[in-house]
């Protein structure tokens, strides 16, 4: 059974100040493997993103429906999506959305603000995930001391931390400098390699390669649907 | 880490805005807080300085008799009581539960008899009680200082020849208590009619065949007292052939606050046979003239409270679309509403017990500098816990009030519109 399975989900916005409704995603249908790695490609505008926050639990589809894990989440109430999001999903953004004011670790952290674990519980978990993206030795930094790299690493760690069988990733490498990208792709390569299941937006060709199974997305469609050889 | 985490650490990222805020509670709590303040200390003040004018509650003895006429009261019959008041009525009057309140107990027996041919009403006080009691009283010559001397009423005075106007203008008068101590500037001038300059004539008097000294003459007041002789209570009180009996028992109450009705039912209770009364009228004015201060101070408070709250909502408002972006993320991590609003209203809690604390102190410190100026007396600041408290949970209060719609707001923000913002 798979993992993830978006059934005939649609998408239909009502732009403020114009009558007619704008069809942004239409009938996808689409089904992600547990440990898979999809990229989802398209140009700007095509919907990648409102599908990603669709399958993020975070934007409810106007028709089909988003099973995950077996759950068919926007069934689940409001609040129960939240919660769903923090146990089961993990986000990485194009502009990392780090919290300026909180360090490294104290970013890492957040996910589990109201985990009922213990502070020391919750540290030792945190210095953990930095260790796997390389930042342990930059835990009392503020993002603003981070490199562009760095940032995009420590998003990941806070993505990770929960421990969630599926990453969502916007265009993680959208606002870096290809070495800087390569470098967060590698992170991402590790991450499936331990079995991480990934679904990454992007529209950059090399870096949705390094998926299992790239997905296209033109005008609100999937079409042209291409799976590497393993 | 837990949600207050998240924010001690935007309360500090935010330093500008938090002192702004603190700022701004603090002059609505200080405002608050030195006007109640004042107002009380204030209050407090002038409702003394109305209990020390007069008597607000008469005890006569229970009686049908006749009545006859003392300061614009009714006063039981003089000859004919059932059931005559005694010395140790006035004593008992001190043994109420709220004896603590009671500033003056004057006893008195009054009586017509004849002085010099004439019929005069005599009144036997205890002259420290009295003079007490009427501090606007204003005297040519002396207090009573001997068992034998009187105190006689303008009228009294010249009808029976013992004073005689002078042409050089103004009577030696003095007022029976020291000016501070009743009032300010010339409160006790003013309840006195115009009065013509006089002297005392002749300073003794016959009054049922014996001889009395004139003391001192009350210059004009307009009131009963103009026509009577007062003297010491046990000397007229065997002069009237009334021994150990009183005619009525003058009690001033400090009722600012306190509730009259209760004293009176005390002293009923004290005194089964006397008829116990409170002069509504008077007291009602002592506390409309507190009222009206009181409520003015609440008015400003108020007003000076919504402005606080106003500017808490305006600033809160201006946070939560500053950091929408912010609250998206942690709605997008998971966060639930709920702990969205807490996270605002633990930044609004913290900001505003110290701005209460601030404010309080501040608020203090106006009161004890600008309190000299309100009060002629040597008011003194005391610190109240309770105001200290209470301003806290204003501050509190007011702040949590202002943000809710801010957090409200902030919880709903659409969580996959707001990580897009950039």
């Amino acid at each position: 059974m798979s993992f993830v399975v978006i059934k005939n989900v649609s998408k239909v916005y009502q732009p403020d100040g114009i009558d007619s409704a704008v069809r942004v995603l239409a009938d996808i249908n689409l089904a992600v493997q547990e440990g898979e790695f999809i990229s989802l490609m398209g140009p700007s505008g095509s919907g990648k993103s409102t599908l990603l926050t669709i399958m993020g639990a975070m934007n409810r589809p106007s028709e089909g429906s988003v099973m995950v894990d077996g759950v068919d989440v926007y069934e689940l109430p409001e609040e129960r999506r939240a919660d769903f999001r923090r146990e089961y999903l993990g986000f990485v953004f194009q502009q990392h959305h780090l919290m300026p004011y909180l360090n490294t670790l104290e970013n890492v952290m957040l996910p589990l603000v109201t985990s009922k674990t213990s502070a020391k519980e919750k540290r030792s978990r945190a210095m953990a995930v930095l260790q796997r993206v390389g930042l342990a030795n930059k835990a009392t930094r503020l993002p603003n001391q981070l490199s562009g790299g760095e940032q995009g690493r420590l998003a990941i760690a806070r993505a990770l931390v929960n421990e969630p069988p599926l990453i969502l990733a916007d265009e993680p490498t959208g606002t870096l400098d290809s070495n800087t990208g390569s470098e967060i792709m590698e992170v991402f390569q590790q991450l499936n390699a331990q079995g991480q299941t990934i679904f990454m937006v992007t529209h950059n060709p090399e870096n949705a390669l390094v998926a299992h199974r790239i997905v296209n997305i033109r005008d609100g469609r999937m079409f042209n649907e291409s799976e590497k050889e393993q | 880490m837990r949600i207050r985490s998240i924010a001690w650490a935007n309360l500090k990222r935010r330093k500008g805005k938090a002192a702004f805020l603190i700022v701004g509670i603090s002059i609505g709590i200080a405002t608050v807080v030195a006007l109640l303040t004042l107002s009380r200390l204030i209050k407090d003040e002038i409702g003394t300085q109305l209990d020390q004018f007069g008597a607000n509650i008469i005890v006569v003895p229970q009686s049908n008799s006749l009545s006859l006429d003392y300061g614009g009261i009714s006063v039981s019959g003089v000859s004919l009581d059932v059931n005559q008041l005694k010395d140790e009525d006035a004593r008992r009057v001190l043994d109420i539960p709220y004896r603590n309140r009671i500033s003056v107990v004057a006893p008195k027996i009054l009586g017509v008899s004849n002085v010099e041919g004439q019929p005069v009403l005599l009144a036997g006080v205890n002259f420290d009680a009295e003079l007490k009691l009427k501090r606007w009283w204003r005297l040519v010559g002396q207090k009573p200082a001997q068992d034998g001397d009187l105190l006689v009423g303008y009228d009294a005075a010249k009808r029976l020849s013992l004073i005689e106007e002078t042409a050089d203008g103004q009577s030696q008068a003095v007022p029976v208590m020291p000016m501070a101590e009743i009032t300010s500037g010339g409160g006790v001038h003013a309840n006195h009619i115009q009065e013509k300059a006089f002297r005392i004539a002749r300073d003794r008097v016959q009054i049922g065949g014996n001889e009395f000294r004139v003391a001192g003459v009350i210059t004009p007041t307009g009131g009963s007292e103009d026509q009577i002789i007062f003297g010491s209570l046990p000397r007229f009180q065997k002069l009237l052939g009334k021994p150990d009996q009183l005619s009525m028992i003058e009690v001033s109450a400090l009722c600012i606050g306190c509730p009259v009705e209760e004293i009176v039912k005390q002293i009923s209770t004290q005194l089964p046979n006397a008829k116990v009364s409170a002069l509504q009228q008077s007291v009602r004015a002592r506390a409309e003239t507190v009222n009206r201060l009181t409520r003015f101070a609440s008015a400003v408070s108020a007003v000076v409270l919504l402005i606080g709250g106003l500017m808490v909502f305006t600033t809160m408002m201006g946070s939560v679309v500053e950091r929408t972006k912010e609250i998206g993320v942690l709605r997008a991590i998971g966060l639930r509403k709920r702990q969205i609003i807490n996270e605002l209203m633990i930044e609004v809690a913290a900001i505003s017990t110290i701005g209460g604390l601030v404010g309080w102190t501040a608020g203090m410190l106006i009161s004890w500098l600008i309190l000299p100026y309100f009060s002629q007396s040597g008011l003194k600041l005391e610190i109240d816990p309770k105001i200290a408290i209470g301003a806290i949970l204003v501050a509190v209060l007011i702040g949590a009030v202002s943000s809710v719609y801010p957090a409200i707001r902030a919880s709903r923000l659409d969580p996959s519109e707001a990580v897009r913002y950039v």
